[in-house]
């Protein structure tokens, strides 16, 4: 009986890791799948949440039709390969140094070609107040961009509405209810969260989550995990839920999810 | 035709004064003369013998006296009469082929006024000729009949020329000219110049019929915007016509002409009118057949229908692209379509599939069902181009709406674009379907056949790559380079009228020649494109991307989605009737091919619209400088629309389509303008008549010309000066001796 109980209790744990790991990229190789590429620079070495962008794969291929790397890569901002891909996750607990004017210009040419970055700020506390990293982040940002100015994006911003209806942004920390970012020719081009996106993503191996998720607990951390998937499906898709085709179901939705709130 | 009519041309003599004695003092010698006749004839009314003996004398010596002046001369001379340059300009327009109410054709009649001109003119010299489109010409038997009636244009080198002048000009026509719009027109040519013309009439009324006078459009044609056109409808020549259907239809590369609108048209006084409104899809040279119902008794059908090629513009280019998952290439594809704000996007991206579970109830997620069957039952015309990308057939509801895409490209001129993707070609469920039949390569659908190829390559440059336009941009974007993509949709061979532009470097097809990576067709109307890769957006996001500022996806797309939409840019050739196409006139079709397209192996093929017919092979001279432009002769055409097509070896090729019509302008409006011949005539000091008639016009007398002139003395001076004071001296010895002062 207790042999039958441990073969059961095995099966069901490779059965388990088996589901847990993501579904292999429906693409010709996975070159053009999601990659939360993880940007090196400024003395960073890597993601503050190290696991988050795998997780965020994950959760985007287990929940949308987008493909995604199994593997996210991380690339360094003078690094030529910067530019080959729209995509970067910067994130951060501690002040960065300056970017070196090798990394601006890696940086410029990725911009220039129409990229995404994501700077999430891991050290923001919980009422949302920019961390170090976040400040100096916003600074080496406005020396790649220095005619740019931070705006904020709410709902009414496609990104709110690439997959899931969000009403607001969530991370680790609840935070503000808007993103920062900058905008230009109608396309973001980075996107600040104020909200440790990366925590609330961050998984071990073992499929507990990293850190805590305050103050909404598990409902937060599926709306920020909602927010990643967001954020991805934005830069695949663009701005495609801003056609006007899905106007009219988007608008009879959002209020009937209006009606049904308390 | 020209005869010089010289008459008595014979040596003639008559005798004239000495050339060095002016008119004046001849006449004045005269008067002299003639005065002192008359002072002796007065003296002469005295009754005295030897009066007569007298007289005699006198008169002698008056007249010696003026000889003696005079000095006479014999001059002996060749004299000839030549006739009047006469020019005959015949109306050579089809409108002559009309029938006459006489009987024959009004070019009969014309012919026969014609000779009776020259039979009842035998001195003048007359010069016929044709005229039609342009400069004169001379009539020949069998000459094709001109598209257009245009009077000014051969009169311009007649009357303007350098040479001789004509004395007159008769014009010999129905009197429906293209050009002068009235006779006050001629004013230009004929000032100053003093050349009467003469105008014969060749017809006096039309036969019994029933006819599409004019077609009228309110603005341009723009593809999908509704087209008001303003149809006027004619009956004459005494046709009973009381209501009127008229119909517009456009013809099709294949299958039925479609019915666009129709309408009554109520006749009053012979004339009607009726509006119609009509909606063309397609942009780019549309036909558009306009026909009306006659009635028993019309004697002329062939201008119950017209055709009207209408160069449909568009607004903006309507696309609509579906994307089975969202990808860096869907969303570079989709970034340079919204960039274009001449394209207006239809997008649809498969967000969702059955297996994924989002985690979150339906209304808390942003996406709405794939409307399939509303997209491709009601709005797919609507479309100029669909874009397939990554999309599998199977699990949206597509392959009931495979026949009618294939439709849309193969008989409605759509584009069609299949770009790669695990879920494309093949992988996508597409082999052996209705769709497989209108892309530009084939799809091996047996179990086992590799779908597939994962590896790393670098596509290769194909020999029409390199030079064909459609790719002009892209390589000098990225100055002939291509960057290394990841996995290939494995293909067939090309389809017929299929060219590939890059290839796979180690792939083969089953016929043993490298895999086609981009190929481009020519599917009946429409055109395809499959592009076999996903990883076209690394012309953006890769070292090169970089190098060129990303400038090489937007130019590959630009000159994709161009050559789909047969932008004059990215044509081999450019194809144009400078003359039109009438049935019964010689057609002659310009053909201007671009840089870089050579002239061996290059086909043009002509196929008739709208129904099954054989593909006749036009030949060409395949040493001709294409790039220079070369006219071709057309085959003779029945009525109807065509569609040319040329093609140059393996590479693309470019067609044009276009209208025969068996009345044309010409018969729209049957009816003879005896009026209008008239008021040239008079405007200009001519003459009219009927071609019955035509012995009966006046026309200028001969002009005499001497030649061979000899100039002889009668006799020396000395001699008529002798004679006239002997006669002098006679005279006064015998008035003297007959007692008279």
């Amino acid at each position: 009986m207790r042999r039958i109980a441990a073969i059961s209790l095995a099966v069901l744990v490779v059965t388990l890791l088996v589901l847990a790991v993501p579904r292999p990229a429906r693409a010709f190789g996975d070159r053009g799948a999601f990659d939360a590429r993880v940007l090196l620079a400024g003395g960073t070495t890597g993601a503050a949440r190290p696991t988050a962008p795998l997780r965020w794969a994950h959760e985007l291929v287990m929940r949308t039709s987008a493909p995604a790397r199994s593997r996210p890569t991380s690339v360094r901002a003078d690094d030529g390969d910067i530019v080959s891909g729209p995509f970067l996750y910067w994130s951060g607990d501690v002040a960065l140094t300056p970017l070196s004017s090798a990394e601006v210009s890696g940086l410029r040419r990725f911009f220039a070609l129409g990229g995404l970055l994501v700077v999430d700020d891991a050290g923001v506390n919980f009422d949302g107040d920019k961390s170090e990293f976040g400040k100096t982040a916003r600074a080496q940002i406005a020396r790649v961009l220095p005619d740019s100015a931070i705006i904020q994006i709410g709902p009414e911003h496609v990104i709110f509405k690439s997959f899931y209806l969000l009403h607001r942004a969530e991370g680790r920390v609840q935070g503000p209810k808007t993103l920062d970012a900058i905008v230009r020719g109608g396309n973001v081009q980075v996107i600040f969260t104020n909200h440790d996106l990366g925590g609330a993503l961050a998984q071990g191996p073992t499929g507990v989550w990293e850190f805590p998720v305050v103050p909404g607990g598990e409902a937060q951390r599926d709306h920020a995990v909602r927010l990643a998937v967001n954020i991805a499906m934005y830069l695949l898709c663009s701005n495609y839920k801003d056609d006007q085709v899905h106007a009219p179901f988007l608008i009879r939705r959002r209020s009937r999810v209006r009606e049904s709130e308390p | 035709m020209t005869r010089l009519v010289i008459l008595g041309g014979g040596l003639t003599t008559h005798f004239a004064p000495s050339s060095d004695f002016p008119a004046w003092a001849a006449l004045m010698a005269c008067v002299v003369c003639a005065v002192s006749m008359l002072a002796l004839i007065m003296e002469m009314r005295v009754r005295r013998s030897g009066r007569a003996l007298v007289l005699a004398t006198g008169v002698v010596a008056v007249a010696s006296l003026l000889l003696a002046v005079t000095r006479p001369v014999r001059i002996a001379a060749r004299e000839s009469r030549i006739g009047p340059r006469v020019i005959v300009l015949a109306d050579a327009s089809r409108s002559m082929d009309l029938q006459s109410t006489r009987g024959g054709t009004r070019k009969a009649a014309r012919d026969q006024a014609v000779a009776a001109l020259q039979a009842s003119a035998k001195e003048a010299r007359i010069t016929v000729l044709g005229f039609g489109d342009g400069a004169p010409f001379p009539l020949a038997e069998g000459d094709a009949a001109r598209p257009r009636s245009d009077l000014m244009s051969a009169l311009n080198p007649v009357l303007k020329s350098e040479g001789e002048t004509p004395q007159a000009v008769v014009v010999v026509s129905d009197g429906r000219l293209s050009e002068p719009e009235s006779e006050k027109g001629l004013h230009p040519l004929i000032d100053g110049l003093n050349v009467p013309i003469h105008t014969i009439a060749t017809a006096e009324e039309s036969l019994p019929d029933a006819t599409i006078l004019h077609v009228g459009a309110t603005g341009s044609a723009v593809a999908h915007v509704p087209l008001p056109l303003r149809v006027e409808v004619l009956c004459t020549g005494g046709l009973s016509c009381d209501k009127l259907t008229v119909t517009a239809r456009e013809l099709r590369a294949s299958g039925a002409p479609t019915l666009l609108a129709s309408g009554l048209a109520d006749v009053s006084q012979g004339r009607g009118v009726v509006d119609l409104t009509i909606t063309l899809d397609s942009f780019g040279p549309r036909i558009v057949e306009v026909a009306l119902s006659a009635p028993a008794g019309d004697k002329i059908p062939e201008n119950n229908r017209r055709f009207f090629t209408f160069n449909v513009a568009r607004e903006r280019l309507r696309v609509l692209h579906v994307a089975g998952r969202p990808t860096a290439d869907v969303r570079a594809l989709r970034q340079w379509l919204k960039s274009d704000a001449s394209i207006d996007l239809v997008a649809f991206f498969i967000l969702r599939t059955p297996t994924d579970d989002p985690r979150a109830p339906n209304e808390e997620l942003a996406l709405i069902p794939f409307p399939v069957d509303e997209l491709f039952e009601q709005h797919l015309a609507s479309f100029d181009a669909v874009i397939l990308q990554d999309f599998e057939v199977a699990p949206y509801g597509l392959r009931p709406h495979l026949p009618r895409l294939a439709n849309y490209v193969k008989e409605r001129g759509g584009g069609l674009i299949m770009v790669g993707g695990p879920a494309s070609f093949v992988s996508g469920g597409y082999a052996r379907t209705p769709l497989a039949d209108v892309l530009p390569v084939k799809l091996d659908g047996n179990p086992g056949h590799t779908k597939e190829d994962l590896a790393k390559f670098t596509p290769d440059w194909t020999d029409v790559g390199r030079t064909a336009p459609i790719l002009a941009p892209l390589r000098k974007a990225t100055n002939d380079e291509f960057p290394q993509v990841e996995g290939v949709n494995v293909v067939g061979d090309l389809a017929e009228h299929a060219t590939a532009l890059l290839t796979h470097p180690t792939r083969l097809t089953p016929s043993g020649a490298k895999m086609p990576v981009l190929a481009v067709g020519e599917v009946g109307a429409g055109r395809s494109i499959a592009l076999a890769i996903d990883g076209a957006w690394e012309l953006e996001y890769s070292p090169l991307g970089s190098r060129t500022q990303g400038r090489g996806y937007a130019a590959l797309w630009d000159g994709l989605l161009g050559w789909l939409m047969r932008d004059p840019r990215y044509e081999p050739a450019q194809l144009s009737l400078p003359a039109g196409c009438t049935v019964g006139t010689k057609t002659r079709l310009r053909l201007k091919a671009v840089s870089g397209m050579k002239p061996e192996g290059t086909k043009l093929t002509l196929k008739r619209l709208d129904e099954e017919a054989a593909v006749i092979v036009v030949p060409i001279d395949q040493k001709a400088d294409l790039l220079s432009g070369v006219d071709i002769d057309l085959p003779a055409l029945a009525e109807g629309g065509y569609t040319a097509k040329v093609g140059f070896g393996t590479g693309p090729s470019t067609s044009l389509d276009f209208a025969c019509e068996a009345g044309g302008d010409e018969w729209a409006d049957p009816r003879p303008d005896v009026q209008r011949l008239r008021d040239i005539a008079k405007e200009t000091h001519g003459d009219f008549a009927f071609a019955w008639d035509a012995s009966k016009l006046a026309l200028p007398s001969p002009t005499v010309v001497s030649a061979e002139r000899h100039v002889v003395p009668v006799a020396p001076a000395w001699g008529w000066s002798l004679l006239a004071a002997a006669a002098l001296g006679a005279h006064w010895f015998i008035r003297r001796r007959r007692g008279f002062g």
